[in-house]
């Protein structure tokens, strides 16, 4: 039946059987981005080291997963590698395949991040006596997270589309659910708005967290109207006190 | 004119008549409602052998290709495959990307309802384990609380579904019915060892038993046509016609008896199904 339906496009609107698919591609993406974090700042921290042996692995995972589509590593680890006996169910494949990749692109965004922070910090929390682990923590993260934010928040509106890939190992998220709904009942225009407009809401959703995201972090950047007048205020008070001893 | 003249016009003409008769059926085929004019655009899902596969040149074999090519010969129109998955087939059809789907494509009332099928050949599902059946599945039931590979968007797929259902319903454990794009991916989630059994077709799965790789435990369920699908009449009943011929001079039978098909009944003509058709 040509045409477009408005009553099927109505009752796709709020079907269960979408709605499921696009709770598994958004539990996926959360999971697949904290595990991909997590993966992204020791590859970044181990790619900064001075230790040779520390570097090249760090620059040997990120050569290997961006080196290979994530199609390819996902088809190797749920099927390649049950050849040489490890076998991995659905779902840890997917996280798997999905962090592993997620990780090394994620450890390049983080290792811009921890380097535009200036030496400076470094070298005045190494005189404070801090260690790496609390220098880190303390002073130079949160002063990364601000660049840091921006392309993360970048790959995460990537990958809540990006893990339809995981169709290919018969994960049940969003657009499967579509295409096995269009065999049942053959409205394929009308699904697939849906589908589209459920990951709009996803993108629309995340959107809102990374604007408030981006507030948080980088409210010890005002903007520039406000540093110069603040800046000006020690001068200033300083000038007085100079105008009031010349006086005396 | 001389006798003689006169019976060698008669026969020549009535030769040339003859000779013209499939070109004349060809004629009545142009572009529309043919997608491009002297070619007969299939779909076909080429990932079930010997149905349809692509064997180690990457040329497409198989009894369906056959079929179809045949098919295309007596038209007089060129047969232009494209290989796709079989969930594209039937909104590649209501698109007009495609003339036909020649797939196995199970009948279905619902399919019926949007496309023209032709049923000729008889199929019925069958459950694929690893070899030597190490999980001793002998019928469905046996799948329950295993998981089980099967097509996205098949007839196989919502058959295993609903025996699943109503296996649930009496009690047993569900099965995790897994979906892939294709038989040759749901196959090696098999070998992989990912999955249980395969939910597939009979022919296709005594096709790998016999090859040694996966072992058929069971067959016969569900048994239903299998059909030529098309989006237009037309070209539905000029192949309806060539197939009807086909069985009648034989041709139909050597090709299903070579790979192993499950014939329709000889003594019915094969029928058109579609939307506005009884």
């Amino acid at each position: 039946m040509p045409g477009w339906d408005w009553n099927a496009f109505g009752r796709y609107l709020f079907n269960w059987y979408l709605l499921e698919g696009a709770w598994t591609t958004i539990w996926l993406s959360v999971v697949v981005m904290i595990l991909g974090l997590l993966l992204g700042l020791l590859a970044a921290i181990m790619n900064m080291s001075k230790s040779p042996i520390l570097q090249g692995i760090a620059r040997f995972y990120l050569w290997i997963m961006r080196g290979t589509p994530l199609l390819v590593q996902l088809i190797i680890i749920y099927t390649g590698l049950p050849q040489i006996g490890i076998r991995l169910n659905v779902v840890h494949s997917a996280l798997l395949g999905l962090s592993l990749n997620e990780g090394a692109y994620l450890s390049e965004i983080i290792r811009a991040g921890i380097l535009s922070v200036p030496r400076g910090q470094f070298d005045a929390a190494r005189a404070l006596g801090m260690d790496y682990p609390t220098l880190m923590r303390v002073v130079v993260l949160p002063q990364a997270a601000r660049v840091i934010i921006p392309p993360l928040g970048n790959n995460f509106n990537g990958l809540l589309k990006t893990t339809s890939i995981t169709s290919v190992i018969s994960m049940e998220e969003l657009l499967r659910r579509g295409q096995m709904l269009i065999q049942v009942e053959f409205r394929v225009l009308e699904i697939f708005v849906v589908a589209a407009l459920y990951y709009l809401v996803m993108i629309t959703l995340w959107g809102v967290v990374q604007r408030r995201l981006e507030a948080h972090f980088g409210r010890s950047v005002a903007p520039a109207a406000d540093r110069a007048r603040v800046a000006e205020e020690p001068v200033k008070a300083l000038e007085r006190k100079e105008m009031e001893h010349d006086l005396r | 004119m001389r006798p003689k003249l006169l019976g060698l016009i008669a026969v020549v003409g009535a030769f040339s008549l003859l000779w013209g008769l499939p070109v004349l059926q060809a004629a009545q085929l142009s572009s529309p409602p043919l997608i491009k004019a002297g070619e007969l655009t299939a779909a076909t899902n080429a990932t079930i052998p010997p149905y349809q596969f692509v064997d180690s040149a990457g040329k497409l074999q198989g009894m369906r290709i056959e079929l179809g090519e045949e098919i295309a010969k007596r038209l007089g129109l060129k047969m232009t495959w494209i290989n796709v998955g079989f969930e594209t087939h039937i909104p590649g059809l209501q698109g007009a990307r495609w003339d036909a789907s020649i797939t196995g494509m199970f009948f279905t009332p619902e399919r019926a309802k949007i496309l023209y099928m032709i049923p000729y050949e008889y199929q019925a599902v069958s459950i694929s384990v690893a070899k030597g059946n190490p999980l001793k599945i002998s019928s469905p039931s046996q799948l329950a609380g295993r998981r089980a590979a099967v097509e996205i968007g098949g007839y196989e797929y919502r058959q295993i579904t609903r025996i699943n259902e109503e296996q649930v319903k009496a009690g047993a454990k569900p099965m995790e019915i897994r979906t892939f794009s294709t038989f040759a991916d749901a196959y090696q989630a098999l070998r992989a060892g990912q999955v249980d059994a395969v939910v597939s077709v009979d022919v296709t799965a005594k096709f790998y038993q016999d090859r040694g790789e996966f072992e058929r435990a069971v067959s016969g369920l569900a048994g239903s046509p299998a059909t030529l699908a098309f989006r237009s009449k037309e070209v539905a009943s000029a192949v309806l016609t060539v197939l009807n011929d086909m069985r009648r001079d034989g041709t139909y039978d050597r090709l299903l008896d070579k790979w192993g098909a499950a014939k329709m009944a000889a003594d019915k003509p094969l029928e058109l199904k579609g939307p506005d058709l009884p």
